[in-house]
């Protein structure tokens, strides 16, 4: 019996194999994060086979690290990205990749945080040394936190000790002569059990600052026959049917989370703890008033300096305007030619309208 | 004759090309492919054309690292202090300081394990644990190291020197071993007291070879060092790179690998003119 | 170990009855050697061997490979203790090497990291200097006095002096063995012990340095063991012939088999010879090489 099916398996692939060798094949990269790790349910429940079928395409999930998403993205190797705002903006658009964010899935509401020990705060954190990853969200929600306090001529006084993010919870636990250090969740879920641990600035004072967005690369949404339009669809779809599930009220809904969880190798609850400083775009309908409301330029705009005066947007960018950002509401901000970030609105819009 | 004979012998032009040649291939190769990706997308980062690189070393070598409070003036400085402040020669310095303790904490090294060569004791206390230590991943115990060591440059020695001493440890022990019997036995005979033995006659004709083993385990503590480096750290070489990594700075990063290269290429180079200078009679086995 | 509590290691010093303590150099009581093997077996090399040897003889020791003759001059120089036994050199038990007992071994005689010169200045220099003190005005003043004397002893076994500044590895393999001998002079010991220290020479070099060790041994009034597995070479060079050999089964130790003494006449050296073949039990020792 076992064996039959085995054989049946197999026909059935030598079967399909010519068919998928015709459908587009697409790659859409996710690394591990709260507002990411959806992705890995999609994959695993089917969801995203469904869509892709849907639209006659293929669709593979691929799981990387961060950072080689973003290097594979870059590079071309993936059609499909998960990555924040600002590194879309310092690492594809930067680099000449004229990229489409097609969805707004969360912004940051408190996953990123500055943890102090001995009741340090802004005040008094020049001349300390601060462990972060530095040029990424963490040193910009650090100076955002500066700014807010009132202390942004000091931001250079404050020593940046530039930590792995691998090793920064372990070392800021075991070194008690480091008083300050900026990281995300769950990190920072870690670091605050420690005793006398407090934190004195994070995501949700600067709520929308910190997008999560998926990516598309703008020349493959162009493609003549079309295919990446429907892979944007596929992927749209997808995301707000998973979205769908996560907020559903019942007690299916924990089992969908405990799966996606488990994209991480994490628990429930400590998935819930997360999602709880995370806030989820569940509906299209919300991602969509966000993506084209005016304080969405404002934070861009604030992301983009801190990019540009820390030289992520390449040595050679002499202005800000060199990389431009284009809103939904058509509007540009830099050169109308050198437009490289495209925020659209299409997609989320047909999911909203129930039309993909 | 054909090329995969043993017995042939190439002439001085052939070897010249030949031995060149790969160099030439690689740098087509980038060329192209630099020229190709540009023309693709001018604002290519991964693979940056020749002034783009010619522009990053020019930064790095001359300009200051950005995020540094900027000195008083700038402006009036000559080509050679601008360069001493840049950042590559900073961060040149960064690391190689911390090349010199490591490699300094070697010399320990080669004293404990030419003890426990020499004498049984040191031997029977020291060489169990040293083997079992030898097998210790260093970066697998880094929480263990952070506790200890703190995050700062205590902790980047040390894991240099638990990466690469057991080794030099365990070599100069087995190079100790390796001295005939019959040249400590000679030793006491011309009236030689047990440390003169030991550091008169079989340190000194091992040390060529020990100096070798130290040589050939300089990668090594250069991994290590840059391991240290990409934890936890406010400059050095392997920082710069890490951090430049997050945004695809190649322009700078390439130019960064091929001077780590070289650095290691001459401290090799001079080790090895230092160790046949000083020692003539050395004739490698 | 202190540096300069060689001299207390020894045992307290033992009255010798029936030879005059003036002439008995070395005495070996009821020595044996076994050694046990990875196997937990246990393997007798010498087994009750008694030997005395009186100052200014040569003597030479013969046997075949593995009989225990290089062991015997192992303990003698103290680098090796007997299972059974002991040894003593001028009453004193031996328990390790020291500056009384010069040795010449066939290989790795010389220590290469030095000059020739190095090489024999090295006891004096050791001898006189610790590792501290050795950077002291003392010692360069001293240095070139044991210069001239290293010197003296090289032009004595046939070395010029623009062989000093080489490194032995420069030298041929019988230059080497002249100037392991100088260094080993230069302490002026009481019995210098050769272990084969011809044996890897070509034949020409050999009966050159044959004739130097002997001219030597006349001239110095050194007392010379001499460890070889040439008959010829230990009736020529030897006034006295040890032969080692085992008495009965394989896994027995060896005796002495016959001890000799050779008379300077040569042509009683054919018989000899025959003795000294018979009794090693073996008729072709130099094929053992």
């Amino acid at each position: 019996m076992k064996s039959r099916r085995a054989w049946l398996g197999l026909m059935l692939l030598v079967g399909a194999l010519p068919l998928a060798a015709q459908k587009p094949a697409f790659t859409v990269g996710w690394s591990v994060y709260v507002g990411w790790n959806p992705y890995y349910y999609m994959a695993k429940s089917g969801i995203m086979k469904k869509w892709a079928d849907k639209y006659g395409i293929t669709i593979k999930v691929q799981r990387f690290d961060y950072a080689p998403s973003l290097e594979a993205f870059v590079a071309k190797n993936i059609e499909a990205c998960a990555m924040t705002n600002m590194e879309a903006l310092d690492m594809p658009a930067a680099a000449g990749i004229d990229t489409t964010a097609i969805i707004v899935g969360d912004y940051s509401n408190g996953n990123d945080a500055v943890l102090t020990r001995n009741g340090v705060t802004f005040k008094n954190l020049p001349g300390k040394k601060l462990l972060l990853v530095e040029k990424t969200v963490s040193q910009y929600l650090f100076e955002r936190g500066m700014a807010m306090n009132g202390m942004e001529s000091q931001i250079k006084r404050v020593h940046l000790v530039n930590t792995s993010d691998s090793d920064i919870a372990a070392a800021f636990i075991a070194d008690t002569s480091h008083e300050a250090v900026v990281t995300w969740k769950p990190l920072v879920s870690q670091i605050s059990k420690t005793p006398g641990v407090t934190n004195i600035f994070n995501s949700s004072q600067i709520p929308g600052e910190i997008l999560d967005l998926t990516v598309v690369r703008t020349d493959v949404l162009n493609r003549p026959d079309g295919s990446g339009q429907k892979f944007a669809k596929a992927l749209t779809g997808a995301w707000y049917e998973t979205m769908g599930l996560m907020s559903a009220k019942g007690p299916a809904t924990d089992k969908v989370l405990a799966a996606i969880a488990e994209g991480s190798q994490d628990s429930l609850p400590s998935y819930k703890e997360q999602l709880s400083t995370t806030h989820m775009l569940f509906t299209p309908l919300a991602a969509l008033q966000l993506a084209t409301s005016p304080e969405m330029k404002q934070k861009m705009t604030l992301v983009k300096t801190f990019c540009f005066n820390h030289g992520l947007l390449g040595e050679s960018t002499k202005s800000m305007d060199e990389v431009a950002i284009r809103y939904p509401d058509g509007s540009v901000e830099g050169k109308s030619d050198r437009v490289r970030l495209r925020f659209e609105k299409a997609y989320m819009q047909a999911a909203s309208e129930g039309k993909l | 004759m054909s090329v995969l004979s043993i017995s042939v012998r190439p002439n001085r032009m052939t070897c010249w090309v030949l031995s060149w040649f790969l160099f030439a291939a690689g740098i087509c190769l980038y060329l192209y492919t630099a020229q190709k990706r540009h023309k693709e997308n001018p604002d290519d980062r991964v693979v940056p054309t020749l002034a783009q690189l010619g522009a990053g070393i020019y930064q790095a070598a001359m300009n200051p690292d950005a995020d540094e409070e900027p000195a008083a003036d700038s402006a009036g400085q000559s080509a050679l202090e601008r360069f001493r402040n840049g950042m590559l020669w900073k961060d040149t310095v960064a690391s190689a300081r911390r090349f010199l303790y490591g490699l300094a904490l070697l010399f320990p090294a080669v004293l404990l394990g030419l003890h426990m060569g020499i004498f049984p004791y040191f031997g029977v206390f020291f060489l169990r644990f040293i083997l079992f230590f030898d097998k210790i991943i260093a970066l697998s115990v880094l929480p263990i190291l952070f506790i200890a060591f703190g995050i700062d440059e205590l902790s980047k020695v040390m894991l240099i020197v638990i990466g690469v001493t057991p080794t030099i440890i365990l070599d100069t022990f087995n190079l100790t071993k390796s001295v005939p019997p019959e040249q400590v036995v000679k030793g006491f005979t011309l009236g030689a007291r047990d440390f003169d033995v030991a550091y008169r006659v079989v340190l000194k004709q091992i040390w060529p070879r020990v100096l070798n083993s130290i040589r050939l385990n300089l990668k090594p503590l250069m991994l290590f060092l840059f391991a240290g480096e990409m934890i936890a750290s406010t400059d050095g070489l392997a920082y710069r790179i890490a951090l430049l990594r997050r945004h695809m700075g190649m322009n700078i990063i390439i130019p960064y690998v091929l001077w780590v290269a070289l650095l290691l290429f001459l401290v090799d180079l001079t080790m090895r003119l230092l160790n046949k200078r000083l020692h003539p009679w050395f004739r490698e086995a | 170990m202190v540096p300069g509590s060689l001299a207390d290691t020894g045992a307290a010093p033992v009255l010798l009855d029936a030879e005059p303590a003036t002439d008995l150099l070395i005495r070996l009581e009821k020595i044996h050697v076994s050694y046990e093997l990875a196997d937990g077996a246990c393997k007798k090399v010498l087994d009750g061997i008694d030997l005395d040897i009186r100052r200014g003889e040569f003597v030479s020791v013969i046997g075949r490979t593995g009989c225990g003759k290089s062991t015997l001059l192992r303990l003698v120089l103290g680098a090796e203790r007997p299972t059974e036994g002991r040894v003593l050199a001028d009453g004193r038990e031996v328990v390790r090497p020291d500056r009384d007992r010069g040795y010449v071994p066939q290989k790795y005689s010389l220590f290469p990291d030095k000059t020739v010169i190095d090489n024999i200045t090295f006891g004096p220099e050791v001898e006189e200097f610790s590792l501290l003190t050795r950077f002291t005005p003392l010692f360069y003043r001293r240095r070139k006095e044991f210069r001239a004397e290293a010197m003296r002893q090289l032009r004595r076994m046939g070395l010029h002096g623009s062989d000093a500044k080489k490194y032995p590895d420069q030298l041929s393999g019988g230059m080497q063995q002249r100037v392991a001998i100088a260094q080993a002079l230069v302490m002026k010991p009481k019995i210098l012990l050769m272990d084969e220290a011809f044996s890897a020479l070509d034949p020409g070099t050999r009966t050159g340095m044959q004739k130097l060790i002997r001219q030597v041994w006349r001239e110095t009034n050194t007392t010379v063991l001499f460890v070889t597995h040439n008959i010829a070479e230990a009736i020529q060079l030897g006034t006295r012939v040890v032969v080692l050999a085992k008495d009965g089964a394989e896994s027995s130790g060896s005796k002495v088999a016959l001890d000799l003494r050779v008379p300077d006449r040569a042509e009683e050296f054919a018989e000899i010879a025959e003795r000294v073949e018979a009794a090693t039990g073996h008729s072709h020792l130099d094929e053992e090489e």
